[in-house]
């Protein structure tokens, strides 16, 4: 496995440089669904939880962001905001629903999200559907991010902040009690792990790292629309993470990575001449539904858990 | 001596079959107390009422002086009641010394902050944990197998896997429900020392087991369930020649 982080760390630093401009774009995008799809791994694999509306907290960090930046506030104090915005949001959302069992965290995450989608297209200062215009770069001590390889940069910060938190918090003393309920409940609540509040703490930190991804792209674009974040961006986030593997961080990069490369492939093919308009999105439901269902029979680990398995 | 753990008319219906019905009985500090009873007598329910993964339907429990039958199953632990369950799977995907490990959940307190930041004070924990546990795979016999997946080991050793989990805690009363199920003779006869040991330790203990020589060497008291109810208590010296325990227990097919 060493040899794998060593490729992935040397590919991301030296793609950001021999990307073409079109391809940066989308190596940035990458990132930022990795860092939401570390966490969305984390929710999935440990508290047991799907999200089905995980871009609901992106789109907070995103807009928390862009309206503070939009109203003065210091770009970085901005960012910052947007992973606390969405962990909020993700403690109140949870507390009510985390103590139920089965999929109700699923169904109130979409609902969350769909609800969030409609506001805030019918709100004024939100912008409606067009959204917020003309934001600022980010700016950190007098130097402003303004290239898009600046970003690229960022990005590949951001997943390794969010991979090291995770992994930090995975071994530790928190992180055994998260693996322990993840398949013995009942034990784990006997040895003195608050159930209820890991799970909910799981689900916090897995939307503060959607609502990072959120910030950064929020300054990246420098605009925002409701459209930025449809209901297909959350189910491309639970097709990523189930294809890496739940509960790996190096699955959640790779199963990102993977479906990034794969969509982007399917969408030139789509957008080719002669494809009707709605080609791209009919084609990515498609492979999102193929790739699961080819995962959850001859994968059901995910790819990472697998491939450690047979090394 | 107060009692340590104090049950009174305890009940528990699952829908109209009552597994559990008025029943009452205590822990001494440092008894080994045994509940023996035919398959469904109740015992794992009372376990359960216990140990708060199951809420009664009546009665009242009451640990160190204080009721505790309103709290979640985590507090109970926290206050040093630890259980290996008859029917709880390791934990699958961790290794035989990290399943030990979480017992010790219930004596330390390091959130998730301080792992993050790598403060001082999770290392300190660790080191902790780490230590505890040694100990307590140590006296369960389990060391040469720390590092191995716990769902790799054979099924008597997964039982001593649970007592290893619960000792890693420290507690103050241990529920053991049905630990030498599975076990082989020297293993079984290593967990009835390592019992014996901790009774000598000053551990109060609270014992389902179906093997009544077993029983009879290491419980202080034993009481008989059979249909939900108690129907004798006492010294086992005394309890096996009870009539109603020879016909519903003792006497039976077992
Ligand atoms: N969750 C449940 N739902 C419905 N009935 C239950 C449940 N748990 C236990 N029972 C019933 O309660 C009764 C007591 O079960 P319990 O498991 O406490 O018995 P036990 O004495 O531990 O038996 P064994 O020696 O087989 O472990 C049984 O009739 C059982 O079928
Ligand atoms: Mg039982």
């Amino acid at each position: 496995m060493k040899w794998a982080y060593a490729v992935a760390a040397v590919g991301a630093l030296v793609l950001p440089v021999v990307l073409a401009p079109g391809q940066l774009t989308v190596f940035i995008l990458l990132g930022l669904s990795a860092m939401a799809v570390v966490g969305l791994s984390l929710l999935m694999g440990y508290a047991g939880q799907v999200s089905l509306g995980q871009a609901a907290f992106t789109a907070l960090g995103a807009y928390t962001s862009g309206l503070l930046s939009l109203h003065h506030a210091p770009p970085l104090l901005a960012l910052v905001a947007a992973p606390v915005a969405a962990a909020l949001a993700a403690v109140v959302v949870g507390v009510p629903i985390l103590r139920l069992r089965g999929h109700q965290l699923a169904f109130a995450t979409l609902a969350l999200q769909i609800l969030l989608l409609s506001v805030l297209s019918g709100a004024q200062w939100a912008g409606g559907a067009v959204g917020l215009q003309g934001l600022p770069y980010l700016s950190v001590g007098g130097f402003e991010l303004d290239q898009d390889l600046d970003y690229a940069y960022l990005v590949v910060g951001g997943v390794l902040l969010v991979s090291l938190i995770a992994h930090r918090l995975v071994h530790s003393r928190v992180g055994r009690g998260l693996r322990a309920l993840a398949t013995g409940e009942m034990a784990a609540e006997a040895s003195g792990v608050p159930v209820g509040a890991y799970r909910l703490l799981v689900f916090a930190v897995s939307a503060a790292f959607a609502g990072l991804a959120g910030g950064i792209y929020c300054f990246f674009l420098g605009y925002l629309a409701p459209g930025s974040f449809p209901v297909l961006l959350s189910i491309e986030y639970v097709v990523m993470a189930v294809v890496g593997g739940l509960g790996s961080i190096a699955g959640a990069l790779l199963g990102a990575a993977l479906i990034t490369v794969v969509v982007q492939l399917l969408t030139s093919l789509a957008t080719q001449p002669g494809m009707p308009s709605y080609a791209p999105s009919v084609l990515s439901y498609a492979v999102y539904a193929l790739l699961l269902i080819a995962v959850v029979l001859f994968v059901p680990k995910g790819i990472v858990p697998t491939l450690r398995r047979s090394l | 001596m107060p009692a340590l753990l104090t049950v009174s008319g305890a009940t528990r219906r699952f829908g109209g079959v009552y597994a559990l019905r008025d029943v009452d009985l205590d822990v001494a500090p440092g008894e080994t107390h045994a509940v023996i009873g035919p398959n469904g007598a109740g015992k794992s329910t009372l376990f359960k009422l216990i140990g708060g993964q199951l809420v009664a339907t009546a009665g009242t429990i009451a640990y160190d002086g204080e009721r505790i039958d309103r709290l979640a199953p985590h507090r109970r632990a926290r206050r040093g009641i630890a259980i290996a369950f008859q029917d709880s799977p390791v934990f699958r995907g961790m290794s035989v010394a990290e399943n030990v490990m979480v017992g010790a959940h219930a004596i330390t307190s390091a959130g998730p902050m301080s792992a993050i930041l790598r403060l001082p004070r999770h290392r300190r924990e660790e080191t902790r944990i780490r230590g505890l546990a040694a100990q307590a795979l140590d006296r369960a016999g389990l060391s040469p197998w720390a590092d191995q997946p716990a769902e790799s080991l054979p099924l008597g050793r997964q039982r001593a896997l649970q007592v290893a989990r619960a000792l890693c805690g420290a507690p103050r009363l241990l529920l053991l429900d049905e630990p030498a199920s599975g076990l082989r003779g020297p293993e079984r006869s290593a967990l009835a020392a390592l019992i014996e040991q901790l009774r000598g330790e000053g551990l109060s203990i609270l014992l389902v087991e179906h093997d009544v020589a077993f029983v009879a060497r290491l419980a202080d008291r034993v009481t008989v369930l059979d249909l939900g109810q108690v129907i004798a208590s006492g010294p086992f010296a005394e309890i096996r020649t009870d009539s109603a325990v020879v016909a519903a227990y003792l006497g039976g097919p077992t």
